[in-house]
Parts: C-alpha cells; structure tokens; sequence
C-alpha cells in the first residue's frame, strides 16, 4: 500500500491509497469516487507521460507521498452544432453583394468616371431598374433605332449585373453602346479617350431611355422616363417693349440653377433659373427685342433633378471653365415656391397632410417625454405610420399604385454627382448616393466608400474638393 | 583676461605691491609688455621669474627655497578649471629654461623635485603627444598627486593610457605605470570620479585593480558605471567589465545586483554563486522572483538552500506558479475584472455611419479576429464573454461552444486554444477548462486543446510534467493539425527548458517524412526549447531536416521557420554561431542566404553590435532581381541587434526610415515590423506618425506590417492615440478582409489583457533580456514577414508565439510571507544617472500610488516609505518589503 496525494484542479486529496497488487484501473475509481471524474476521462501525471490503465505500478515508479496530478472533468463534450452557421466567404457572390450592403463599384475604363458616376446615380432610381428589367432585349420597337436599342439593353444589363456582386463591374458593353449611339463620347486625345461632361451624358442617356422604354403604341403619358424624371413647366413671355405676352408649356428633365454673384444657395440659382432674358423677333415691333421668360413648374417629377450650371465656355481658354463659387443645397427641398398656382393648390392638400404627419410625430414624442408607459402601443402604431408614409418604402408602394400617392413638393436628396478639378472635360466625377437603409456610399469608380450624411451638403464648393455638379431629389409622398 | 581691479581692488594690495617689488626684483626691463597686466598679477610674475632664476642658483639651500615657494604658488592656485592658472601662465616662457637646467643638474631630491614641477607645467606647455608631464612625473618625487589638483591627474591619466598603448606595442616594461595608475585611481576613487577611475583601468586593461579601491561609499557609482559602459565595449571586453561588476557586487554583498549581471551574462555558474553565497532566505525568494521574471529554468539544490521545505518554497517562486494569482491580485485592485468583449474594443459606435453595419451573415475572418482579439484582451483573467461563458443546462454545450463553432475549420483550433490564453498561467484550472475539447471528434478542435495546453504552462514550469504527459502522445498522430497543435504547444510550454524528453519526441520528426509545415513548427518548437544553448544535436537535426527538403518545398513560406528554429539556437550567443553558419553555406541556393541572414541576426540579437547592424544595412542596399528572400530577415535582424539599447535603437529607426524610402518592396514590408519589434509595447510617437502613414500605403502586405506593427508599439498599453489610429483604420479599410482582420489583431494587441501586460521582452530597467521572449516575439515577426502565406492562411495561430513575452508590467510589493503588501511608492520617468556625483534623482515628474501599480514603458519606481526596506534593487515585477528596523513612527 502506497499512501499518495492528488491534486485535481484547486483541490487537493491527500492520502490517496494506492494498492500496487491491483492495476491502475481501481486507482482511477478510487479517484472517480473523489471527483467524479469517469475513469477513461482522467488523465493522471506520472513520470513519463500518463498513467495507462494496465500499467504495472512497478514501472510506473510512485513512491510514498508523491504528488500526483490528475485532469480531467465531467463537463459534457463539446458536440459540434448540426448546424453550423454559414459565413460570408462561402456565400456565392450575389449574396455577398446583399451582405455588404451596397451595390458593386464601376471600373474606370479610361476617363470613364463622366460615364461611372451617372450610371451609378441613375441606378438608385429604383423605378428606372424596374422599368428597364421589363425592357425585352429581343422585341426591338420599329420605330426605335438599333443603336438607341443596343445602349438600351447595355444598361439594363449592366443594372442587373451590378446588383449581382460585391466586386467592381468594367461596363464594356455599355461603354461600347454608349459610343455607338453617341460618337461625340469617343473623342480621342493623344489617343486615349478624353474627359467629357457628365451631364452631358446623363441627358443623352435619358433621351435614350426615354425613346426606348416607352410603351409600345402608346401616346407620351406612358413614357416611364417622363413620368420619373420630367418637369412641366409653363412659362410666360413678356416683352416689356411691346407689352405683348404669351406662355408656353414645355417639358424638362432637369432644372438649372444658375450661379452668379448674388447666388448662395440652392434656393437663389433655381429662382435664377427659372427666370431668363432672350432676345427674339417681335412682331408688332418688327424687330428683335428683349423678352423676360419666367418659368413656373406645372408638373413635378418623382425624381428632380437639378444641375448646376458650373460650367461656362470661356473663350480665350477655349474650354468648359468652372464656376467655383460654393452654392448650399439642402438635405430637404422644398420647390413650393417655383410652382404655378394651380399646382401650389393641388399640392396644398398633401402637403397639409405631411405637416400633420409630422407634426404627430413630433407631438407624440413630446408627449412620450411627458407620460411613459400606457402610450407604448399608439406610440408604435403611429412610428410604424409614420415611417411608412414619409420614407423609403413610399417608392416601392408609388409604383405600383401611383393613383393613391400624391406628390407633396417636398424632395429629399438621394444622389449627388460632383466633380472635381477646374474644367468640364477634366478633373474626376465621383456619385454619391443614398442606400435604402439611409447610409451614403461614395462610388469613386470601383472604389465604394462610405460616407457620413453631414459630409454629403459639404460637397457644395468653394475650394478644390468635389463640389455637386447634379443633384437628384426624391419626392417625399404622402398617401391620403 | 586678467581682471582689472584696479577700479574696485582696493589699495591695500596695490601697497603691498609696490611694497614688494623694489625688493624682491630688481630688473625690470620688460614693463611695457606687462603694462596690461595689474598690479597684483604682475608682482606674482616678477616673483615667479624670481624663482626660476634662483632654482638655477647654485646654492642648494636657495634652489630648495625658490622651489618651495614656486611648488606653493602652483599648488594654491591650480584649483580652477575654466583658465590655466596664473603661476602656470607665467612660467611658460620659462619652461623651456627650467627644462634646459633640469637637464644639467646632478642626480639629487632637488631634481626630483624640479620633475614635480615640470611635470605640473607640462599641463599646459608640452606639445601634444610628447607626454612630457607624464615623463617628468616618472622622473619626479613620487609625492601625493592629489595635491596638485584634479586637472593635473586627469592630464596625467589621459597621457598614461597612449603610454601604455605604446608600450604595449613596443613590448616595454610598463610597471612604473601601474605604480601610478594605482595612484591615480586610489585617488579618483576618493574624489567620486569613478568614471575616470574604471575608464582609465580599462586603458590600462587591469581592472582588477578596481576591486582594491571600491568601498562601501562608492561601488553602486563605479559599477553602475561598469554595467552601462558594458554596452559599448567590444567582446571580450563588456563579459571582463560586467565580471568585475560582478565581483564588486558580491563582495558588498549586493546579491540581487549582481544576480542581475550573472543574468545578464547568462552565467549560470554565477547565478548559483549569489544562492550559495547569499544565506538570508527572505533575499533569496526575491533572487528566486528574478529568475521567474527572466523565464529562465533553473533548479535549486541542497548547496543552494539546505532546507527541504524551503527549497521547495523557492523552486516554486522559479516555477512563475503564483504568477497567476498575482496578476489577478494586481487587476482586481486595478478593478479590470469584468471580461470585455471583442465589440468594447472594436468600439464601432464611435465611427457614426461608416460601416458599422452589423451585417447579418457571419463573417469567419472577423469571427477568428474576434476570437484572437478575446484571448489576448482576456489574456490570463480567466473569463471572458465568448470562450468561458457559463453553459446553461437548457442549451447542450452552452455558449462557449457556440463561439467555438462560429469558426472555420481551421479558426476553431485558434478559438479552442484561445482558451488557453484567457486561463494563461492558471495551470489547474485551465487544464481542467480545456478538457473538455479532448474527447470530441473534431480534429481542429482537438489541436486547439492540445496547443491550448501549451499555452496555458507558458512561463510556467510545474513538477508533475503535464504539458509533457498530455501532448506527449499527439505529437505522432496521423492528422497534420493535431501534430501541429501538440508541437506548438510543447514549444510554448517548455521553452527555454532544454527538457531532454520533449527532445526526444520532438527530434525524430525532423528526420521523418513529415509534411513541411509539421516539420516547420518542429524546428520551430525545438528552437525555442533549446533558446541560446547551442546545443549541437538539436541544430544537426535541424540542418539535415533543411537539407532533405527538396527545392520546390524550400521555396515555400513555411520553409523559412527552418532557419529561424536555427538561430534560436545561437539566440544571442554571438561567436558561437560561426561553425553552423559555415554549414549554412552549403544550403540549397534558394535558402542558403536566409539563412545566413537568419542565423547572423538571431546570434547578434540584442547586442547592440554597430558592425552587425552595417553588415546588415549593406545587404539591404543590394537591389534585387531574383526574387530572393533574405532582406526580410535582414531588415528584421538590424532591430533584432539595434534594440539592445536606447542610442542604438535611436540610430536603426533613422536606418529604416531610409530603408523605407530607397529600398525594394520586399526591404519596405520587413520595415514596419522591425519598428514594430525596436518600440515594442514602447508607443513613440514618431514611430506611431510613420507606422501610421505606412498603414495607409499602396502595397497592401506593407500597410498590413504597419498595421500589426502598431499593435505590437502599444501592445498593453491601451495607447488612446494608437487605439484612436486603428478605429479609423478599421472603418478605412471595411472591405477589405484582410486588412481589417489586422486591424482588429492589432485592436486586440493594443488592449493586451486590458492594459496589464506588456511584450517588451527587456526588463528589470531595460537591462536583461528574456531570451523565450525575444524568440516568441522574433518568430512571430518571421511569419508576418509573408502574412498572406502563413497569418492569413491557416496558421493564423503563430500569433499565439507572442505569449511567450507576455509579462505583468506591473510592480507588486509583497511582505516576508510572500503576501500583497500596499506601500505607497513615486512612479515617474528613470532618469539616467550614470556618471553622476552624489545621489542624484533617479526619477523625475513622479506620481505617488500605492501598490500594486502599473509601470510603463521608461517608468521607474521608488518607494514612498521608509518603513520598509525592498530586497530588489529594481522595482519591478513582485519585490519583497522587508521592516526597516531603524523605522520609528513620526510623532
């Protein structure tokens, strides 16, 4: 008999037995009656390794009083789960595009970032990617040419592919169509193709989409590009010579904000816009004379676009030069005031409606603040309205019942395309665009960089950093 | 100039002046030139020239008088140090003269004591290198040399040492020197000049001598000034300079001092003179703290300590066994005990909008960054938010191993061995924690258990073997991983060991037929058990094991832990390295220079060898075109030597920022990772500035050096700046997966065990090295030299090597019965004062705390108290208080 003590974890059992007649297998029971360890999971030190459960305790060597340590538990094995989770690297590439969150950069094929950057604003127009998916590549329109066809489908599939993944996309087909149906984008300078003006493609490509995605046989009320991104604008003509008037109603995808001297912010330039001097033939003059043409929005648009008008060709430097000057633009904007008044009163309507949307909102948190608990539950229906009324979902719901929406005239920001460097045809464009769940992505080419909300209005110019060449709004809707 | 007190001088001496002059000089021709002169000085010139001309008077009784008298007035005036004195001033022209008649006069006291004199103006008028004061020194009296001033024996002392290198040249007799550097000495000694003391006896190589003249009032002073000078001496020089140190040390029986140069030498025979010499137990146990801190193996015998239980007392001190708990003593009154999670470092809420997307798919990169960020800011708590987790009784195998199970494949066996970190050197209960992974079916897990074991024994040594008993049997298994995970963890477990049984399992597989990485990590493992041992057999294993690769696999990444596993063999060990480095050149072409660079870099480390770190430079000047591999190591090992000390290591971040801009890319990756290395858990500022610019660089593995680089600069530290740099890193860098899990490796390195612990392998005052250390971090920095191939890839666990310089930075002050003691102690920034006269401030901008305290990187610690006295002069690490018995109570 050999007399031993065991240390097991923080404990310690001393004068342990041992009886060396008997193999170690007793010893471990000896010890399972201790602990409660089971034996084939103790593991017991000794000289040389482990103790085995047939070893000769001669070999093994214990002498009188030795300590011993022994590991073990009872703890349950660790079983793996039978299901184990699933990790992003395994994912296939277009769930990985979902779990990042935003859609996939653009490579730079050559001073592309012009063509970049507008195909990544007009890819957040939700409506547009529908109306393009119903585009059939194969039913070509007679009346449409094949190359307006070709560009049409370039987009929708690059659209699509963009969606698809997390990894930058090199839009070479659409590039291709592109300069096919628009030869001007495939000026070469000391052979490499050059710069060009972003709006300048962004209008083209609207026009484009505009023919193509009309419905067949139909008259213009059903042109999708009008419907999302055309103003109505009625404008009246004065000649302050002849006193003679007259007005006129046109149809525009953008509205301009001027910028001149007295114009710091968003607001000015378009009222600057609005209003112009042309110099025409007058009749009952029988001369050309100074007419004042002051525009009025008759129709609003789902999406307002608005450029500015930075770029100005100067003469001696034979080049598009570049108005520094930092214009402000809002997160919000409200056109109200540029408004006919016939469209100012259809729109008073809705536009009450949102106030006293907002206005409960905001009430009600008050009264959160006030009294706690009992108004949990209205306090969630009303958030749950109130979200669902003013933010992003409205989009999904307008297209498909467009009658129950009604435009307010208040636009919130969701893109904003700006260009850096000192003349139209050089520099770089970059888009910035507002992701469904409310984040702003930097798409600087195939460089996705997330940016900050109050960094977006700082974008507004006065120095060297990108400043906003075009900004598109999304009207804010009301369901009454 | 003179002084011109004739404006304020008062008229007395003027009087007295005049007075004199008509009597005592009688010629007066050369007025004019002396008309700048005043009335003072100009009397002392007639009365000086009076005395030369009586020196050469042929009466005797006369020549003894003007010599008294010219020897007085040279002795009470040549105590000023910014002028020559006058007496000396005036007698210049009359040298020459003197000279001429000392030449001429027969052999008499009256010659000799015209030598003294000559000897005294050869101050200021022999030429350069004549050493004419020395010469008439030697022909002089031989009287006290003190008395003619300090100036005068410096002098003396600086023409002695190019004497003696002459006549060391020359094979002459050089006993008559001695006689007077014995002299010189004894009275450099007495006047706290020790620095021109030991300087001029290492000019002379006789320290020896040193031993007769330190007293108790003066050997802290010469042998602080021995241990820094070491620094600077060439081999064999610092060993002779550091054994004198030694020997003073003992014989005034500073045991702790001189435990440390026995350390610092790696002299383990030393080391066991301070035990047997040393009979007080109490300094003992602290010897004993000194060895465990350093991370040496080390056993106590009956010569060391007679007593049983004592011994088993002391050896359990060495064993690190009571590290835990004092780490844990040290955080609870720190009040860090509550576990953290990856998210509260990551601190994602302070980078509104960008990123912080929590997305919805689990990510297995940023789930094994999380599980490393876990383990190393857990590291040795013992509780943690993922891995140890209380498992409710509803869900089967709670959520730890949910955590376990939320990484892939090979990421589980990092997650399992994280485990192992969290109870880092808490043997019982991590053993027992860890258990449980050793019956499941899962292999992965499996070897994260097993490396998991090695971990948790790190640093710590324990009778009963059980790293040893429990991996022994896995280190054969089929599967590559478990091998792996065994190997490892033995490495970690026993380095620095020299264990000849885990020899025996480990050798064997070099020569088999193992895949590479197995045999990798073998080599790796035996290198550090064997850490500067030079022990043969295991680098012949190691050099066949290189030998019997083929070409293709020596191209491989893992190849190249091959030659590290062989230069931690000669970690440190200089010369000793040269027979293996003559076999190196006969490597396969592919290897054959790496491992040169290897092996040169490991043998010089932390020497501070300027001509090493040239050697080194130079390699990294070539421009390669082959795509050869040895700048890596080359860049790598000029921090390895230049960290030595703080001129040095000034010197090679000046070197890397040139390397940065005119070297390759492959010389540019290596860069931020020696930074990393030479300020490691030490955040510089300018090198956080460059590291900083580097994280953002165009190459991708440089930016990622530089990243991981900033973790390991404020590793432990919880550095707000560094902490501030790799949020912003971790939202620039979102997309990119591996960068960011660098980053997140880094977050977790900066927040080491929440601040407590620190990497840097130096200590006790930035004076030893602990060479497990050194080669845990070193091997680490070897396999981030190809990040993509090794950290990025499946063997993301290297990253646990750097537990091995895991250390409490901590000063715990215990009582006689080995119990926490709160004494309030200055904490401030070391000040050197090597050189310095009297007892200088040691400290400066200290702040008073009560212990345990944190120390930072250049902290240095003093007590606040007389009330005790600390048995270690160092505070750092656990010290012993001992009852001042002189200490009365104010009031």
């Amino acid at each position: 008999m050999l007399k031993v003590s065991v240390k097991w974890q923080k404990e310690v059992f001393p004068d342990v037995e041992i009886d060396t007649s008997l193999p170690p297998y007793v010893f471990k029971c000896q010890l399972f009656d201790l602990t409660g360890v089971p034996p084939e999971r103790q593991k017991i030190m000794v000289k040389g390794g482990l103790l085995k459960d047939d070893a000769d305790w001669k070999t093994v060597g214990i002498k009188q009083g030795q300590k011993l340590m022994m590991m073990g538990t009872a703890d349950e094995i660790v079983k793996a789960p039978e299901k184990g989770p699933v990790f992003v690297e395994d994912l296939p590439e277009e769930e990985q595009a979902v779990a990042v969150g935003h859609s996939a950069g653009l490579f730079n094929l050559g001073n592309t970032c012009y063509m970049n950057s507008t195909v990544q604003c007009l890819h957040s127009v939700p409506e547009l990617k529908s109306a393009l998916l119903q585009y059939r590549p194969s039913g070509r329109r007679n009346d449409l040419d094949q190359t307006s066809h070709m560009l049409t489908v370039a987009t929708r599939d690059l659209f699509s592919e963009l969606d698809k993944t997390a990894k930058p996309v090199a839009p070479m087909q659409f590039w291709m169509s592109l300069r096919k149906k628009y030869p001007q984008f495939g000026q070469l300078h000391n052979g490499v193709f050059m710069q060009q003006d972003a709006e300048e493609c962004w209008t083209q490509l609207l026009y484009t989409l505009s023919l193509s995605l009309r419905s067949p046989g139909a008259n213009d009320n059903l042109d999708t590009i009008k419907a999302l991104f055309g103003i109505e604008l009625v404008s009246r003509m004065h000649c302050q010579e002849s006193g003679e008037e007259s007005s006129e109603a046109e149809s525009v995808y953008s509205l301009k904000c001027h910028i001149s001297q007295e114009v710091n912010h968003l607001h000015e330039g378009l009222k600057h816009g609005l209003k112009s001097e042309l110099e025409k033939a007058s009749p009952p003059l029988g001369r050309s004379a100074i007419y004042i043409k002051e525009s009025r929005i008759n129709g609003l648009p789902r999406y307002l676009t608005i450029q500015f008008v930075r770029f100005f060709w100067k003469r001696e430097s034979n080049q598009k030069a570049k108005i520094l000057r930092k214009v402000d633009y809002p997160l919000e904007l409200d056109v109200y005031d540029f408004c006919s008044s016939d469209l100012q009163k259809k729109l008073e309507a809705p536009r009450q409606f949102l106030r006293d949307e907002e206005g409960k909102k905001l009430g009600l948190k008050v009264a959160e603040k006030n009294a706690a608990a009992p108004k949990d539950d209205d306090e969630k229906m009303a958030d749950a309205e109130g979200s669902s009324n003013t933010n992003g979902e409205s989009s999904v719901a307008s297209s498909q019942d467009a009658e129950d929406t009604q435009l307010t005239g208040v636009y919130d920001l969701v893109a904003v395309l700006t260009h850096k460097g000192r003349s139209a045809d050089s520099g770089h464009y970059v888009a910035w665009v507002k992701q469904e769940d409310g984040k702003w992505i930097e798409y600087d080419d195939d460089n996705p960089i997330p940016q900050r909300e109050e960094d977006i209005v700082k974008l507004s110019g006065g120095g060297d950093w990108h400043m906003a060449y075009i900004c598109m709004y999304k009207a804010r809707v009301v369901r009454m | 100039m003179a002084p011109a007190p004739n404006s304020s001088g008062g008229n007395a001496p003027r009087e007295e002046a005049s007075l004199k002059v008509p009597v005592k000089d009688p010629k007066k021709k050369d007025e004019k030139k002396d008309e700048d002169l005043s009335e003072e000085d100009l009397a002392l010139k007639q009365q000086l020239e009076l005395y030369v001309e009586r020196v050469q008077d042929p009466d005797p009784g006369l020549q003894k008088a003007a010599l008294e008298s010219m020897r007085h007035e040279i002795r009470t005036s040549t105590s000023s140090m910014t002028s020559v004195p006058k007496p000396l001033k005036f007698l210049r022209p009359h040298y020459g003269t003197l000279k001429a008649y000392y030449e001429t006069m027969a052999e008499s006291d009256l010659k000799r004591y015209l030598a003294d004199i000559l000897s005294v103006l050869a101050l200021t008028m022999s030429a350069e290198g004549e050493r004419e004061s020395l010469k008439y020194r030697l022909l002089g009296s031989e009287g006290d040399i003190g008395s003619w001033g300090h100036e005068y024996v410096r002098n003396l002392a600086g023409e002695i040492a190019q004497e003696y290198s002459k006549r060391q040249s020359e094979e002459a007799p050089i006993d008559d020197l001695m006689e007077l550097v014995q002299q010189i000495v004894a009275f450099h000694m007495k006047h706290n000049a020790e620095p021109e003391a030991v300087d001029l006896l290492m000019e002379v190589e006789d320290l020896d001598m040193l031993m007769e003249h330190v007293d108790s009032t003066n050997f802290k002073r010469t042998c602080l000034y021995l241990t820094s000078a070491a620094r600077y001496l060439p081999g064999p020089d610092d060993v002779s300079v550091l054994d004198i140190a030694y020997m003073i040390y003992r014989k005034f029986e500073e045991y702790a001092n001189a435990l440390q140069i026995a350390l610092f030498l790696d002299n383990m025979q030393y080391v066991k003179q301070v035990f047997t010499s040393c009979d007080d137990l109490l300094r003992k146990k602290q010897f004993c703290y000194i060895l465990a801190r350093h991370g040496i193996t080390f056993e106590l015998n009956e010569g060391m300590v007679s007593d049983d239980g004592d011994r088993e007392a002391l050896q359990e001190i060495i064993n690190n066994s009571k590290l835990s708990e004092g780490y844990l003593t040290l955080a609870r009154d720190i009040e860090v005990m509550e576990p953290k999670s990856p998210e509260d470092i990551y601190k994602a809420h302070l980078l509104d909008g960008r990123a912080s997307a929590s997305a919805s798919v689990d990510s297995a990169r940023q789930n094994l960054a999380a599980t490393f960020v876990n383990a190393f800011v857990n590291a040795g708590f013992g509780q943690d938010k993922l891995m140890t987790v209380q498992s409710d009784s509803s869900s089967s195998g709670g959520s730890s191993a949910n955590w376990l199970f939320k990484n892939k494949e090979h990421g589980k066996a990092s997650a399992a061995a994280s485990l192992g970190m969290i109870l880092l050197w808490d043997v019982d209960s991590g053993l027992a924690q860890l258990d449980k992974y050793f019956h499941g079916t899962d292999m992965q897990v499996l070897a994260g258990a097993l490396l998991g074991v090695g971990i948790v024994n790190c640093n710590i040594k324990n009778e009963c073997d059980p790293a040893l008993a429990l991996l022994g049997d896995y280190v054969d298994r089929e599967d590559a991983s478990v091998r792996i995970g065994a190997i490892m963890g033995l490495g970690l477990a026993y380095a620095g060991a020299q264990n000849n049984e885990v020899r025996a399992k480990l050798s064997p597989i070099l020569d088999g037929k193992a895949s590479l990485d197995v045999v990798a990590f073998t080599a790796i493992s035996l290198g550090l058990i064997y850490v500067g041992s030079c022990n043969e057999e295991v680098a012949n294993s190691i050099i066949f094991a290189l030998m019997d690769r083929s070409e293709s696999e020596l191209g491989e990444p893992l190849a190249r832990l091959l030659p590290l596993g062989l230069g931690l063999l000669y970690l440190g060990k200089q010369d000793a390295v040269e027979a293996t480095a003559e076999v190196s050149k006969t490597f396969n072409e592919k290897i054959r220079k790496h491992c040169d660079m290897t092996l040169l870099s490991c043998a010089y480390a932390g020497t501070g060898n300027v001509l090493k770190v040239q050697n080194l430079l130079g390699h990294c000047a070539q421009h390669l075109d082959k795509g050869e591999t040895h700048q890596g190591p080359a860049v790598l090992g000029i921090a390895m030597v230049a960290m030595a000390e703080e001129l040095g290591l000034e010197m090679a971040i000046r070197s890397l920022e040139h390397l940065l801009q005119y070297g390759e890319q492959n010389i540019r990756r290596a860069v931020p990772l020696a930074l990393g290395l030479l300020c490691i858990s030490n955040p510089k500022v300018n090198v956080m500035d460059t590291l900083s610019r580097l994280s953002h660089d165009t190459d991708s593995e440089v930016a990622m050096a530089a990243v991981i680089s900033l973790g390991l600069i404020g590793g432990g530290t919880n550095n707000a700046r560094i902490a501030g740099m790799l949020r912003n890193l971790s939202s620039y860098y979102y997309k990119d997966a591996s960068l960011l899990f660098c980053v997140r490796i880094a977050q977790g390195l900066v927040h080491l065990g929440k601040g407590l612990l620190t990497l840097n392998p130096y200590h006790s005052e930035r004076f030893l090295l602990s060479p497990t250390a050194l080669a845990g971090i070193v091997t680490m920095l070897y396999a981030c030299l190809d990040m993509k191939a090794i950290i990025l890839q499946k063997y993301h666990y290297v990253l646990y090597f750097l537990v091995l310089a895991m250390q409490p930075r901590m000063l715990m002050t215990v009582d006689e019965n080995l119990r926490p003691l709160s004494v309030p102690v200055r904490v401030g920034q070391a000040v050197d004062v090597v050189g310095q006269a009297g007892r200088p401030k040691t400290i400066t901008g200290f702040q008073t705390h009560s212990t345990p305290v944190l120390l930072a990187a250049g902290d240095r610690a003093e007590l606040a108290t007389e009330k005790y006295i600390p048995l270690s002069p160092i505070l750092e690490g656990f010290v012993i208080l001992k009852e001042n018995p002189e200490y009365t109570e104010d009031r």
